[in-house]
């Protein structure tokens, strides 16, 4: 067991390779993307509740131990946004103490059980989610400049791919084998097809849902080909099969958007972030282009 | 040094997993954003949606009809136009168990009572389900009606529809 925790161990968080100054930009790029959108997150949540919510219907994380309704009122939820604001430009500067991502983390999860306290649990916001906890996480135990990137990077994709492959056996333990039945398919599009009609006012087919919806055979095909891909989502822990998994991935979510109309924006530019080795490229730029990279690196030595 | 990268990294990921199990354990799956990740985990079962039916300019003795979505009586009324979610919308109207008069106020509220303005809207729950083994029957029940002045339940379902636990 421990052989196996350290083979996987030295999977994620490649402690043999150097670091190179392309690591170390795209990491603080990779930063900026989730500092980005959980402020994206911060501020429209805060506002649909603010607008929007008037009873808690369904409570969710921390909110079952209190009641999240008063959040709902007296821009309590835009406070909460202007706070998560000002904590992240700090952590991203390093300014403060390491438990900044940690404080940000938790206020984070309180916006979410309040804004979400309407009866859906959406799952489109858990990787911004988890990498901010991540990000706390790292900056707590691994504040290091040598040791944060590859920690932060290591961790998002280990609950990545376990995450996915999670999710192939909540469906084998909630249906069974039989799962991949096209006909579910057709309940789910059915389904979602209502929720287009009211959104919009109008809704019709695409092909692939039409194709789907005149053949079970193709829609049971849609379904397995979807399902063995979540089950094979830990293989994102292996480095070299790292591209591939999440390739497979990328194909999956968008096969999701055409037959279930569900958009995964966040989710999907994350996993091209994270499951491509980008820090290559932007390494093989620099000896391409030094002297761009000539001030960034007297910039850094300046500053250490 | 590099090695203890790799040690103390898993050990933190290993704590964190037994934290992450502990708390979904307890929380039914889900403690954002920690998440066995269930949706689309129970295949197969039948399903509950809303929309909103603008009838302003339907006979009464139609609105409370039970309808088909390719057939409605009145026009399906865009929900995000009036800066309302879908989904929201949706979960707020199947889950509610019981009508009280504050539920009730609460769709009004979350649509805008000035958006009906002479206006008069249906808020229906719509169901879906396999019939056989080869088709999905979707049926669109009128739930309530909804006006500038006030909001009415369907007069032609029985309370014990409305109020599921009584308190």
């Amino acid at each position: 067991m421990k052989k196996i925790a350290a083979h996987i161990g030295d999977q994620l968080f490649e402690p043999e390779r150097a670091q190179t100054s392309g690591e170390r930009i795209f990491f603080k790029l990779f930063e900026l993307f989730v500092v980005a959108y959980t402020i994206r997150f911060m501020w429209e949540w805060g506002l649909y509740t603010q607008l929007r919510n008037v009873e808690v219907v369904l409570p969710l994380g921390l909110a079952n131990y209190y009641n999240s309704a008063w959040l709902f009122d007296h821009n309590l939820a835009l406070i909460n946004a202007f706070i998560v604001t000002a904590l992240l430009c700090a952590a991203f500067f390093r300014m403060g103490p390491k438990w900044l991502y940690m404080l940000v983390m938790v206020l984070f999860h309180i916006q979410y059980v309040v804004r979400f306290s309407q009866g859906e649990i959406p799952h489109s916001q858990n990787l911004i989610g988890m990498s901010v906890f991540c990000f706390a996480i790292g900056a707590w135990f691994f504040p290091a400049k040598s040791e944060i990137p590859r920690f932060v990077m290591g961790s998002i994709i280990f609950f990545i791919g376990l995450g996915y492959t999670a999710a192939f056996f909540s469906k084998l333990i909630g249906t069974g084998i039989n799962w991949y039945d096209g006909r579910h398919l057709w309940l789910w599009i059915s389904e979602k097809s209502i929720d287009i009609l009211s959104r919009e006012g109008v809704y019709s087919p695409n092909f692939l849902q039409q194709m789907a919806l005149g053949s079970t055979a193709v829609a049971s095909v849609i379904l397995l080909i979807g399902w063995f891909t979540e089950l094979i989502g830990f293989t994102m822990w292996w480095k070299k099969l790292r591209p591939y998994t999440t390739t497979l991935l990328i194909a999956m979510h968008f096969g999701i958007t055409l037959t279930m109309n569900i958009r995964f924006d966040a989710f999907v530019m994350q996993l091209i972030l994270v499951g491509y080795p980008w820090y290559k490229l932007i390494d093989r730029f620099q000896l391409r282009e030094p002297l761009f990279f000539k001030i960034e690196y007297e910039n850094q030595h300046r500053a250490e | 040094m590099r090695e203890s990268l790799t040690k103390r990294g898993m050990k933190v990921l290993g704590i964190v997993l037994i934290i992450y199990a502990a708390l979904v354990a307890t929380h039914e799956g889900e403690f954002w954003p920690f998440s066995i990740y269930p949706m689309f985990s129970q295949a197969g079962n039948p399903w509950t949606r809303a929309m909103v039916i603008d009838v302003t300019d339907t006979d009464d003795e139609l609105i409370w009809q039970v309808q088909e979505p390719g057939n409605l009586h009145g026009r399906p009324v865009p929900v995000r136009q009036y800066g309302v979610d879908q989904i929201d919308y949706s979960n707020f109207m199947s889950k509610t168990e019981n009508w009280t008069s504050d539920r009730m106020d609460a769709v009004l509220a979350m649509f805008g009572s000035h958006n009906l303005a002479n206006r008069r809207w249906i808020a229906a729950k719509v169901h879906g389900q396999m019939i056989g083994r080869d088709s999905v029957a979707v049926e669109v029940l009128p739930w309530l009606l909804l006006t500038e002045d006030g909001v009415y339940r369907n007069p032609e379902l029985p309370e014990s529809d409305y109020i599921r636990r009584p308190e």
